[in-house]
């Protein structure tokens, strides 16, 4: 497990944020938005990530065996290794029924051995009677469909297996 | 009866409703976040759904996901709990759309009652006492102004759309206003996506006093008493009792019967709280009625002996109240203590980490409602609030004893977690809180005291 500090005098930064917005929860906001900012910035996403208000506190804190990663907010940011995939798959954005076809007895979206890229649509999910695509957030090799046609889902149920990027290159 | 409910909700609210349904023999479906996958209800529940990422908007909030669960899990009926979607009318509209009992009222009464002018006006019309002020949103800022020089400063500036203290600001003076005019307008269309404002008299010393009501389909509306929650920080409560101490019993009465009057003239189902500003003179005005369970709902069953949730449920159920003004005796006193993961000496910010020491106080007439246990992560996606602490004494010295003795006793330890408990505890033993003759100002003049003026004034 590693972990960041970052720490700052918040008081100037945001003592007109709080006399013109609505008292600590604008503070707080403005400082979600710094995190957002900040974390578009770190290589990884992290475990946990606790935000302080007051004297601004951010801990930045990384799931993995690697090398203390300490991100200083005036200063360049580190560039840790990125920890390898473990396996890789395509979830579903919300709850709702699954399926594999634009329709009953269509050919389905994607089949085990198909390569995806971003975007393709792999499957719909039917939520509140709206068919919401599912579209592949990255490119691989579908090694194995793991939900069913017709499947009650809910967000992030795994619904493909990629392949190992090694086995995709190429 | 309901055969299977889904919890709506998140934390110690969402266990608390599922407790309740165990006991009427109903299974219960708890939703939840990519956050709140160890959430204690999670594990409570008959069955869970994950039903989106951790920001609220994207899970708690999402009226899609919610319903679509609902429907999946065969649930015939949607408890949303307090906060996230609990007042929000097209919920319950797209609940009752889809075939699912919103235990709750109707959408037409939420939306009615949630917007405030609109909620003043009908409960004026019932007979309600209003603070002078605008009965309707106010269309330009000199007609606001114009108006508050007309009431005489101090005025509020309140969010036609407001709640749970947001967007009001107070004006001491004429020379402020068109500032803070312009700021809770603004405030108002970020919060609430409604720029629209109207304007009261402020009472800086006032109490800020409650009364619960039920109500059911067939047109029997009882009240259960009142809560005191004039301790409060920002306009967020910290501390809640009954009965109210020091106020006159027929005054009590008289707020009851006029919330009454206000939940018939609305056609109010369900749980419901109107709440009182009551002045130094001992005149009562009303502000708002809450269309939900309240946080502080458990010191009122501490009184009454009835579980809220279970008259909820039963009311939505299409059931009659069981029971007529007359059987409502409260008896003793009952005191809650909310107790979040902020630092009081950080301008209470929120300090909400893993919770390596988590053990809750006992001993007689002490509940504990929280969601939090040994090992539990405290995200810092949502509220700070990870417990309630209520005690039940026959007098208030008894009871505020006991409630420093539980507070005392309540372990809470993990790195970077911070509680007000301590703070709590100076509160209640502050000279004007033992005295019962505390007002909205204690906490800054607990603060004051504590750390000198400048502290109270951040």
């Amino acid at each position: 497990m590693t972990q960041g500090v970052i720490t700052d005098n918040g008081h100037e930064l945001f003592n007109g944020l709080t006399e013109r917005l609505d008292g600590h929860r604008a503070l707080l906001e403005e400082t979600r938005r710094s995190v957002v900012r900040l974390l578009a910035d770190v290589p990884t996403a992290p475990k946990r990530l606790r935000v302080q208000a007051g004297d601004v506190v951010v801990e930045v804190e990384w799931d993995d065996a690697g090398q203390p990663v300490t991100v200083v907010a005036a200063g360049a940011p580190a560039a840790p290794e990125p920890p390898a995939p473990e396996g890789e798959y395509l979830t579903s954005p919300t709850v709702g029924v699954f399926y594999r076809a634009p329709q009953p007895g269509a050919p389905p979206f994607v089949a085990e051995g198909d390569r995806v890229r971003p975007g393709q649509q792999v499957g719909i999910v039917e939520a509140m009677k709206l068919m919401i695509p599912v579209e592949a957030d990255r490119a691989g090799l579908v090694a194995r469909a793991l939900a069913a046609d017709g499947e009650t889902v809910e967000y992030g149920t795994r619904l493909f297996e990629l392949a190992p990027p090694d086995r995709t290159a190429g | 009866m309901f055969d299977k409910v889904l919890i709506a909700n998140r934390g110690e609210i969402a266990l608390r409703v599922a407790r309740t349904c165990r006991e009427m023999g109903i299974r219960t479906v708890a939703v939840h976040s990519t956050d709140d996958r160890d959430s204690a209800v999670v594990s409570y529940a008959d069955e869970s759904v994950q039903i989106g990422p951790a920001p609220a908007r994207k899970s708690y909030l999402d009226i899609a996901a919610v319903v679509e669960a609902a429907l999946r899990t065969g649930a015939e009926a949607v408890h949303p709990g307090y906060g996230f979607l609990s007042e929000d009318p097209d919920f319950a509209e797209v609940c009752r759309d889809n075939g699912l009992v919103f235990i709750g009222p109707p959408p037409e009464v939420i939306a009615q009652l949630g917007d405030k002018t609109a909620a003043r006006g009908v409960m004026a019309r019932a007979g309600l006492p209003l603070l002078p002020g605008s009965l309707d949103p106010l269309g330009s800022a000199s007609e606001a102004r114009s108006l508050a020089d007309d009431i005489g400063y101090p005025v509020i500036i309140k969010a036609a759309a407001g709640g749970g203290g947001r967007g009001m600001r107070v004006v001491h003076d004429a020379a402020e206003f068109g500032r803070a005019h312009r700021e809770t307008v603004a405030v108002a269309q970020a919060l609430f996506g409604d720029p629209r404002v109207y304007v009261e008299r402020y009472l800086a010393t006032a109490r800020h006093v409650e009364i619960q009501v039920l109500c059911d389909r067939h047109g029997n509306a009882v009240h259960l008493g009142e809560r005191d929650c004039s301790t409060q920080r920002r306009h967020q409560k910290l501390v809640e009792e009954t009965p109210a101490p020091g106020l006159p019993r027929e005054l009590v009465e008289r707020m009851g019967e006029v919330s009454v009057a206000g939940a018939r003239a609305v056609g109010y189902v369900g749980a419901g709280t109107f709440e009182f500003l009551v002045g130094p003179d001992g005149r009562f005005y009303f502000m708002e009625v809450n269309t939900r369970i309240q946080v502080e709902h458990p010191v009122t069953e501490l009184v009454t002996g009835l579980d809220l949730v279970r008259a909820q449920i039963e009311v939505a159920a299409g059931a009659e109240l069981g029971l007529r003004q007359q059987d409502v005796v409260p008896r003793g006193v009952a005191i809650e203590c909310r107790v979040n993961v902020e630092d009081p000496e950080r301008d209470f910010a929120p300090a909400p980490g893993r919770l390596v020491e988590f053990s809750p106080p006992g001993g007689p007439f002490v509940r504990v409602d929280t969601h939090g246990y040994p090992g539990y992560r405290v995200p810092a996606s949502y509220d700070s609030m990870l417990a309630k602490v209520l005690v039940w004494a026959p007098d208030r010295p008894t009871a505020l004893a006991r409630m420093d003795r539980a507070l005392a006793e309540f372990r809470i330890a993990g790195p970077g977690v911070r509680t007000t408990t301590a703070f709590l505890r100076r509160v209640l033993a502050h000279e004007s809180f033992r005295a019962g003759t505390h007002s909205t100002a204690i906490v800054g003049q607990v603060l004051d005291e504590q750390h000198g003026p400048h502290r109270a004034a951040g």
